[in-house]
């Protein structure tokens, strides 16, 4: 089976076949000898690689997950080819993106309006949490199509804050 | 001396303190919010008394609970920790008229080095130096604008009643000073209800180096020399060091002095922090902090003196008992603040339930955290999960020991600082010694290492495989699931929590 994984925004390879309790392993093209036992039920791994060994700690679901390696950190998506292909059918049909809230806090201040162009890295709105104020901006060039929250209003982790529409590049 | 005392905070610092009241014979009596049943402080104290409430306001800050609780415990004195009502003095004023010790210095000084217009003008009469600027607060951005071409661009804003890097907002030319100021206020009012800000000069390459004083009743007085910490972001101190590698013994010996002087000055009593930014050889008063400081530990390990003991022996009257020359200074010290936020999306606080836990261990590492397995980890209260803190008798020796020990540290559940820290600790100009508090601000964070990348993504395949086989399996394992869970909830009630946090989770 083949797999897709986005490591901290660098897409990767993977594919795993299992023989009973053999897996071989394919990473980028790359044969890697492994293997993996969970020390616990809380997401400790021992792992060894290429008779290499690693501690990962890891959490998580199917598509997404957190990896903790020697200190730095891994955020990771996956997809399976069957998931990869349904996916790609859904960006299609929607086009653009919704900028979503990566933690809770409250809307202090709207920065745009509906129809706005935005450039990137411009200013969408002010999110205020742990009393500091986040900028919010936008990942690109985009016309705003959609606000989904108002000032003052209190947003959880994962909310729809506005959604873009890609900006045609000038030439 | 005391034999019991109630400590008004929660998290590592009342471990912390806990600890050494323990080493000293005394008990301790721990206070604690509706959100804290669990915590490590509640469970680690020798008497634990529920405060109630979930807002800061009905708990760690409701002045007449914890004196209450303290009557009611026996407790003979009270330490505020830092943050909370740390630098009260009207908490102090009560704790004191309740005829308990407060552990702190006499609130007279709290005041005085509290405001920080006012602290100015006793720092300049006492001949301590202080970065060029206005002492008065300016009222608005027009008058900000005129007072800004006397003292020279780039200019600091500043809040009055501020603190902890809110409200701050650094302006390179007369155009930009309004948005700016408009913004610091906002902050202002909105972390301490007073909108005041005042404008000073913003040093070239500064750095934030501070120094750590003690005072007993008695008027004796000494330095236990400098911590750097210049590795911020947002004014926000992530790693911090002692002693710093820009200070030789001249400078050390003079920066005392003036610390000295500033404490005394004020009439200060206890342990406390004078800070300084220094530049090009130069070094300016920037504020006083009267409290026990988070990094304190860095100096704890150089200097092989107890700071918190000293606080609890100077404020049950003892004095010092030793000089200045007297005083150790061995080997370096690195802290680490490890906070739940996630470096590759700009420090955003990061939530969750601490899932599993691998605290780094080996020798001369410290660990100072109210961090345990079970953990939530909320927008509650402040997002610093523990203090990683070695030693090493040089710098890179130091350095060294440090990365070793973050890399030993694992957190599940929420992101952390970690990999920033790692970052700084292999970066050149930290290495070379050659950095400014405007470091972090100019490094990117998230990049990793792609052979590394490679073996995090097999290990998220692995993970997803064998969650799917569970899942597979969980039809037929369904009606004995429900069964060990009823089972497991009736004795819930006396083991929800851990009791121990061994170094494997």
């Amino acid at each position: 089976m083949k797999y897709f994984v986005k490591v901290n925004g660098r897409e990767h390879e993977v594919v795993i076949d299992e023989h009973s309790d053999e897996l071989r392993v394919e990473v980028d093209g790359q044969v890697l000898d492994i293997s993996y036992q969970e020390v616990d039920s809380l997401g400790q791994v021992a792992m060894n690689a290429d008779g290499m060994a690693h501690a990962v700690s890891l959490d998580g679901d199917a598509n997404s997950c957190h990896v903790v390696m020697a200190g730095y950190s891994y955020e990771i998506e996956l997809e399976d080819e069957r998931e990869r292909a349904a996916h790609a059918a859904e960006r299609e049909s929607s086009g653009g993106g919704v900028v979503k809230s990566v933690m809770p806090g409250v809307v202090l201040e709207l920065l745009v309006e509906v129809g706005d162009e935005v450039a990137e890295r411009g200013p969408l709105l002010i999110l205020e949490a742990m009393k500091m104020q986040n900028e919010i901006d936008s990942p690109s060039a985009s016309r705003v199509t959609a606000v989904h929250v108002s000032k003052g209003e209190a947003v959880s982790a994962g909310q729809p804050l506005v959604t873009l529409e890609p900006l045609e590049s000038a030439d | 001396m005391f034999k019991r005392i109630l400590i008004a905070n929660r998290g590592e610092i009342a471990l912390r303190i806990i600890r050494s009241a323990r080493e000293m014979g005394m008990q301790s009596v721990a206070v604690y919010s509706e959100f804290d049943n669990y915590a490590l402080h509640t469970r680690m104290a020798d008497i634990a008394v529920p405060l109630g409430g979930q807002l800061p306001s009905e708990s760690y800050l409701s002045i007449e609970k914890i004196l209450q609780a303290a009557n009611d415990t026996g407790a003979e004195a009270i330490h505020p920790g830092y943050g909370f009502l740390a630098e009260n003095a009207e908490f102090a004023r009560r704790v004191i008229e309740a005829g308990l010790a407060w552990i702190g210095p006499p609130p007279e000084s709290i005041i005085a080095m509290g405001d920080k217009i006012e602290s100015r003008r006793i720092m300049s009469a006492a001949k301590v130096p202080v970065v060029p600027g206005l002492t008065d607060p300016v009222d608005d951005f027009d008058a900000a604008i005129k007072a800004a071409e006397g003292i020279g661009y780039p200019i600091a804003i500043k809040a009055s009643a501020g603190g902890g890097g809110k409200g701050i907002r650094i302006v390179q030319k007369p155009e930009d000073m309004e948005a700016a100021f408009r913004a610091a206020s906002g902050e202002a009012v909105s972390a301490f209800g007073d909108g005041r800000l005042y404008l000073e000069r913003y040093l070239d390459r500064p750095r934030h180096i501070e120094i750590q004083i003690l005072f007993d009743g008695q008027g004796n007085g000494v330095h236990l020399y400098e911590r750097e910490c210049s590795v911020q972001r947002r004014h926000q101190k992530l790693l911090e060091e002692c002693p710093s590698i820009v200070i030789d013994e001249e400078l050390r010996a003079q920066m005392g002095e003036v610390a000295l002087r500033a404490g005394r000055a004020v009439g200060y009593v206890g342990a406390g922090t004078v800070e300084f930014l220094y530049s090009h050889g130069e070094f300016f008063f920037l504020e006083m902090n009267t409290r026990l400081q988070v990094e304190h530990p860095v100096t704890e390990m150089v200097t092989g003196i107890d700071l918190v003991r000293e606080q609890l022996r100077i404020a049950a009257g003892e004095s010092l008992g030793y000089e200045q020359a007297e005083i150790p200074r061995n080997g370096w010290s690195i802290e680490v603040r490890i906070n739940a936020e996630d470096p590759s999306t700009g420090f955003l606080p990061s939530t969750g339930k601490i899932g599993n836990l691998r605290l780094p261990g080996g020798p001369w590492v410290r660990v100072d955290s109210g961090m345990f397995r079970g953990m939530e980890v909320g927008l509650n209260y402040d997002p610093m999960l523990a203090k990683l803190v070695v030693w090493a008798p040089t710098r890179d020796m130091a350095v060294a020991r440090m990365i070793r020990a973050l890399q030993e540290l694992h957190v599940g559940g929420v992101r952390t600082g970690a990999p920033a820290a790692l970052a700084v600790l292999k970066h050149p100009d930290f290495l070379s010694g050659d950095f400014d508090t405007g470091l972090l601000a100019t490094m990117e964070f998230g990049v990793t290492d792609e052979a590394e990348e490679r073996l995090a993504a097999v290990a998220a395949v692995i993970h997803r495989r064998q969650l799917a086989k569970r899942s597979a399996l969980a039809a037929s394992a369904g009606a004995r699931e429900g069964w060990v869970k009823r089972s497991r909830n009736s004795v819930s009630n006396f083991s929800s929590a851990p009791i121990f946090e061994g170094s494997e989770g």
